[in-house]
């Protein structure tokens, strides 16, 4: 292992010479088989006639059409590798940091102290995604740009050793040369993905004659994704190991990953193709959590908890107590400036439930008299469905002129959904159903009663009941102004 | 036979070559490390005068520590030689994280934007000093390995290549056991 980060920059990144082959590859393929069928069309009698006017058999012909697609492989590799991390980042919607914000000005020195430590010369840029999903990745192109992006909601909630140590892990990738790769394995067969993908969809119905002409694609798009994901995964353990060289810091790294893992970490939000980019896969996949051939060869990031417990055995720290570590830390005000104020509250109990959303401890706190649970990031509330007509008869909690106002809104839009779906006969909107906090089967989601069209999820094996945020106090505004819904049909 | 000699001969003096180049390499990394430390005190040196203007206003009673870190300051910029520098900065060090203590100690300071943009940019200083050495100090030792590992060391001898002097100050430390707490925390 080299000593210094100055070695490592050093180091050919040869298998993006097997990219460029692959594409050219294809690209001959394809005007072979193109140019074979023109041929055959134009001369059809020629053809008959001889018997053979197969290109194959013409070394002039084949070495005319593989100069042909190198150029056009070359054209397509410096297009679509050329200003890879721009289109990446206009992709993610990710923006400079703000120089007035205190945090993101935090970030911008903590960027220039990963530049000091790795002693590179190459400048990175860094990025903020505005999301409140929690992730970082970094891109690379053929330029020499390179850029570590980062998630609003992990850089708010990670100390400053934390985010050090994320970037470090980052900045590793660019260095070694390993996001080069795969953003340029993204932005060459990405394109094609997307193609392919749309494909599948018309397959059904009259376009099936083009399919067979892309299975080529298909299958070199799948392969060069194999090649990925097969390195993807030591690579992580990597970029772990180098962090902590960097930083000489493994306990901020580790609590860095439990926090993530424990978090969403904005899935649907970031491209499949971006996913081997990340610090943490944004979906939760079996795969990624389990070991043995098929997993290593297939996921592109090592178990989170494996990677945790390496960290943590080089500071002789349990996971329990990390676990610990980390209940306390959410206490704590100064982590994070847009979750402050909820997370002021201190002193109150953590209950056995997570919220549904953000996977966050609930709080059992007092609201009308009884305990109910509730979220100190979104302000969700669990409450048991016993427990639903005391709350809502009790009138201790008075009823702002927000509340009120958002009710009403919400009543009218909830009101224009419900005709449409008498009408049209199916159902409006397609999210994502909530699971349980407490067995986590998916809950019922339905209107709290055709009078309050408030919507809640329900789930009947627990006779439990999750209002969103707001949602509890506009059900208890409506029922108590007595604003029931209309009917126009 | 001849040939096998020459060729022999050829080949050592290639190999000469190489080394004696990975040696000129790395002592040049070496030395632009040493640079890239001395960037990074500048910077700190030229941060102290704001962060004690701003805080000296509020600061009535401790005027002493305020003190401490100016005279630390002008000794360190004097200092000159590996071994002064790194006693001269360590004091320093051990002044300003006396300073950030006696800062968190103040309500009114801390609620100051101003001084926690500086006390921000102090943190990150601290850490750049803290990682250009960390650099400085593995490029020496990968020099000092690369000087003394077998063959080289006859090439090393023979053009007086010399070992770099580590950036620590076991005698200051040993005075100030305290002299890194407070600066990086948070």
């Amino acid at each position: 292992m080299p000593l210094t980060f100055i070695d490592i920059e050093k180091q050919k990144t040869w298998r993006i010479g097997i990219f460029f082959l692959i594409l050219l590859f294809m690209y001959f393929c394809v005007t072979l088989a193109l140019v074979q069928g023109i041929l055959l069309f134009i001369f059809p009698f020629h053809f008959i006639k001889t018997g053979s006017f197969l290109l194959l058999e013409r070394p002039l012909y084949l070495l005319v059409i593989f100069g042909f697609s190198l150029i056009i492989a070359a054209m397509h590799f410096w297009f679509s590798t050329s200003n890879a991390v721009k289109s990446v980042m206009d992709n993610l919607g990710a923006l400079a940091p703000d120089p007035d914000d205190g945090i993101h000005r935090r970030l911008m020195n903590i960027m220039d102290e990963i530049h000091v430590v790795t002693g590179t010369t190459r400048k990175m840029q860094c990025m903020v995604i505005p999301t409140l999903s929690m992730n970082a990745l970094a891109v690379a192109d053929l330029n020499g740009n390179s850029a570590i992006a980062i998630t609003e909601g992990l850089l708010s909630r990670l100390t400053r050793s934390q985010t050090e140590a994320v970037l470090a892990h980052e900045a590793y990738h660019i260095i070694s040369g390993d996001c080069m790769e795969a953003t340029v394995a993204t932005s060459l067969f990405g394109m094609y993905a997307a193609m392919i993908e749309k494909l599948q969809d018309f397959g059904d119905e009259d376009r099936r004659g083009i399919y067979p002409a892309f299975l080529i694609f298909w299958f070199l798009l799948k392969l060069s994704q194999m090649l990925n994901m097969f390195i993807s995964r030591e690579r992580e353990y990597r970029a772990d190991a180098a962090s902590v060289r960097m930083t000489r810091d493994p306990l901020s790294m580790a609590e860095a990953l439990h926090l993530i893992s424990r978090n969403w970490r904005g899935s649907g939000l970031i491209a499949s193709g971006l996913e081997m980019l990340c610090i943490i896969n944004p979906q939760e996949i079996e795969l990624d959590e389990s070991e043995g051939f098929w997993a290593n060869l297939m996921s592109t990031h090592p178990p989170i908890q494996k990677r945790i417990e390496i960290l943590l055995k080089m500071v002789h720290v349990s996971g329990k107590d990390l676990e610990k570590k980390r209940e306390l830390e959410s206490e704590d005000p100064l982590i994070n400036a847009i979750f402050k104020n909820r997370l002021n509250q201190t002193g109150k109990e953590f209950s056995a439930f997570r919220c549904p959303s953000c996977k966050q401890s609930l709080f059992e706190i007092p609201y009308e008299k009884t305990k109910v649970y509730q979220c100190h990031y979104c302000g969700g509330t669990l409450i048991e469905n016993t427990k639903i007509p005391r709350i809502i008869v009790r009138r201790e909690k008075k009823c702002t002129e927000r509340i009120k106002s958002l009710a009403k809104a919400v009543t009218i839009d909830n009101q224009r959904k419900l005709s449409l779906k008498k009408l049209k006969g199916t159902a409006m909107d397609n999210r994502h159903l909530t699971a349980c906090p407490k067995c986590q089967n998916p809950m019922l989601r339905t209107f709290y009663s055709l009078a309050y069209l408030i919507e809640i999820d329900r789930c009947s094996i627990c006779n439990i009941t999750w209002f969103d945020p707001d949602e509890l106090e506009m059900l208890q505004c409506l029922i108590e102004n007595k604003m029931t819904a209309k009917f126009d049909m | 036979m001849g040939w096998i000699f020459i060729a022999v001969f050829i080949l050592l003096f290639f190999w000469m070559i190489f080394i004696y180049n990975q040696l000129v390499a790395l002592r040049n990394e070496v030395k632009n490390a040493w640079k890239q430390i001395d960037v990074q005190l500048k910077r700190r040196h030229d941060l102290i005068p704001n962060l004690v203007s701003v805080v000296k206003g509020y600061m009535e009673f401790e005027r002493d520590t305020l003190e401490r870190v100016t005279t630390a300051r002008a000794r360190a910029i004097s200092a000159g030689g590996i071994r002064e520098k790194a006693v001269a900065e360590n004091l320093l060090t051990y002044a300003l994280s006396r300073l950030s203590a006696v800062i968190e100690n103040y309500p009114v300071l801390k609620s100051n934007e101003n001084v926690m943009q500086l006390q921000e940019e102090l943190t990150s200083t601290e850490n750049r000093i803290a990682f250009s050495r960390q650099l400085y100090n593995d490029l020496v030792a990968n020099l000092a390995t690369k000087i003394e590992v077998f063959p080289n060391n006859i090439i090393a001898s023979l053009f007086t290549f010399q070992k770099a002097e580590y950036f620590s100050a076991e005698e200051s430390d040993k005075a100030l056991p305290l002299a890194d707490i407070g600066i990086r925390s948070k």
